[in-house]
């Protein structure tokens, strides 16, 4: 192994890249985690509903998402949205949109399995004793069927926004200033390669780890709030 | 109202389950206002499954129920609100255990009847006393017994004010020492005229409660009558054998 120097650090030109770079990636992995969230509650109750149509479309959607590639459906959008470079904030959003869009579908069809499973994890029996008092279904959903599904949901994206902490590094193809791309960035200046690399795991692995630690400490809190 | 009368005809009631079996075969039965009516008979004899086609909880196959003169699956029927007037009491309770004691009470009354939390509460907190778990008002159920839990749950079946109860095993979950308090407060109810239909495995209760018993098997009625007769001079065999096993259990 040859020897590594990182004395580039020592200039805060750097450090800044780095840090404007792992903010990006952070705004990236919230946003398309909550707007995820949001367009994922349509798949997940498509795929819930009685309806076989709906259902078909949906399975269809969360299918053929979760079995392509993500960076090549970013690319696919991001060829099929040509817009004018459009900067606002310093953030050209001819390659932020399309990027972000792609990577929202991408949370959404994960998410709404996510809620798919924990709406089937609530007992079917609370389905009948809530029906069983003369609740509509979409009562029985919100008030007996979401919150208790909610305590299963919640963990889970958590991961989801772990993994998706780790796919924004694919915004590098689109330029867009990720952790990834300002990796790159230092790297070109410094030609320091490994230690770019290096300095952009080891930010990523302090993104994503407290972040995991962080769920489970609320998962196990809220199991036990269950057993009260 | 939709419901005038609290008779219950039923008439040809079928369910077959999606692997085929046959779990309620061409039942009829004419079951009383005011009456208490307990379902008995071995295991997987389809008596649940009955009783939850009283609801449309479980979708009969074909037949049909009627409540006095109203076919619960007519078109045009709103069973949605006809269910408002059926209490019912599952064999493993279905609490809603985000909930409080009080608003597993309250819950029904403010979304189905529309009732403001006040008066939801001040007929819960009534109800609680009936049941004498009062103090246990802000407790979440995880935190009751099961005879408890079961109390809770009649008496949630009761905020709506039923015409009708429908109890699927009620005491089958519980612990030997917890069935007395539930029958207690079952006994309660049918003492009040409370029309009652009961899937149970408790002869005592069917015995000293029940005015109209009937015995399944097989998914079909094999005997039905005054319990005196049902328990004291049955005819068919398969009843007899029945009572006989079960009598010895105890």
């Amino acid at each position: 192994m040859t020897n590594m120097d990182f004395s580039f650090l020592l200039e805060g030109y750097y450090i800044q890249i780095f840090l404007r770079g792992l903010g990006m990636t952070l705004l990236l992995a919230v946003m398309s985690v909550m707007l995820g969230t949001m367009l994922g509650i349509i798949p997940a109750l498509m795929r819930l509903s009685k309806n076989k149509v709906f259902q078909l479309i949906a399975t269809a959607y969360v299918e053929l998402i979760r079995g392509t590639p993500i960076l090549v459906q970013v690319l696919l959008i991001y060829s099929f949205f040509r817009m004018p470079v459009t900067l606002v904030f310093g953030i050209d959003l001819s390659s932020f949109i399309p990027g972000m869009l792609a990577l929202l579908i991408n949370s959404s069809a994960y998410v709404s399995e996510v809620i798919r499973g924990g709406i089937n994890a609530v007992d079917k029996g609370q389905t009948e004793a809530a029906e069983s008092l003369g609740m509509s279904k979409k009562q029985t959903m919100v008030k007996i069927i979401m919150p208790q599904a909610v305590k299963n949901i919640l963990p889970a994206l958590g991961n989801e926004f772990v993994t998706m902490i780790k796919e924004t590094s694919i915004f590098m193809y689109l330029g867009i200033a990720e952790l990834m791309y300002s990796a790159i960035i230092v790297r070109t200046s410094t030609y320091a390669v490994k230690e770019s690399y290096v300095i952009a795991a080891v930010l990523y692995f302090l993104l994503t780890f407290p972040t995991s630690k962080l769920m489970a400490y609320f998962e196990r809190r809220m199991k036990r709030a269950d057993a009260r | 109202m939709q419901m005038l009368d609290n008779s219950i005809k039923i008439v040809e009631l079928t369910k077959t389950f999606k692997d085929g079996t046959v779990a309620v075969d061409h039942v009829n039965l004419e079951l009383k206002s005011g009456e208490v009516t307990v379902i008995i008979g071995p295991s997987g004899s389809g008596k649940s499954t009955l009783l939850r086609m009283l609801n449309l909880i479980e979708t009969p196959t074909s037949g049909s129920v009627l409540y006095g003169e109203f076919d619960i699956m007519g078109k045009g029927f709103d069973i949605q609100k006809h269910r408002q007037n059926i209490g019912m009491v599952f064999q493993s309770f279905n609490l809603f255990p985000h909930l409080t004691v009080l608003d597993n009470l309250n819950v029904g009354q403010t979304t189905v009847l529309r009732r403001t939390t006040e008066a939801a509460t001040e007929i819960s907190r009534d109800l609680l006393k009936q049941v004498g778990l009062i103090e246990k008002e802000k407790n979440y159920p995880a935190q009751l017994s099961g005879g408890q839990k079961q109390r809770i749950a009649i008496a949630r079946a009761l905020s709506m004010h039923p015409s009708v109860m429908l109890f699927d095993e009620p005491t089958s979950a519980l612990d030997p020492e917890m069935i007395g308090e539930v029958l207690n407060v079952m006994r309660t109810l049918a003492k009040a005229g409370m029309t009652m239909v009961v899937v149970t495995h408790e002869m005592g209760f069917a015995k000293e409660f029940g005015d109209h018993i009937i015995v399944m098997d097989q998914g079909k009625v094999i005997e039905e009558g005054r319990p005196e007769i049902i328990f004291e001079k049955p005819t068919n065999a398969r009843t007899k054998e029945f009572l006989k096993r079960v009598i010895e259990k105890i």
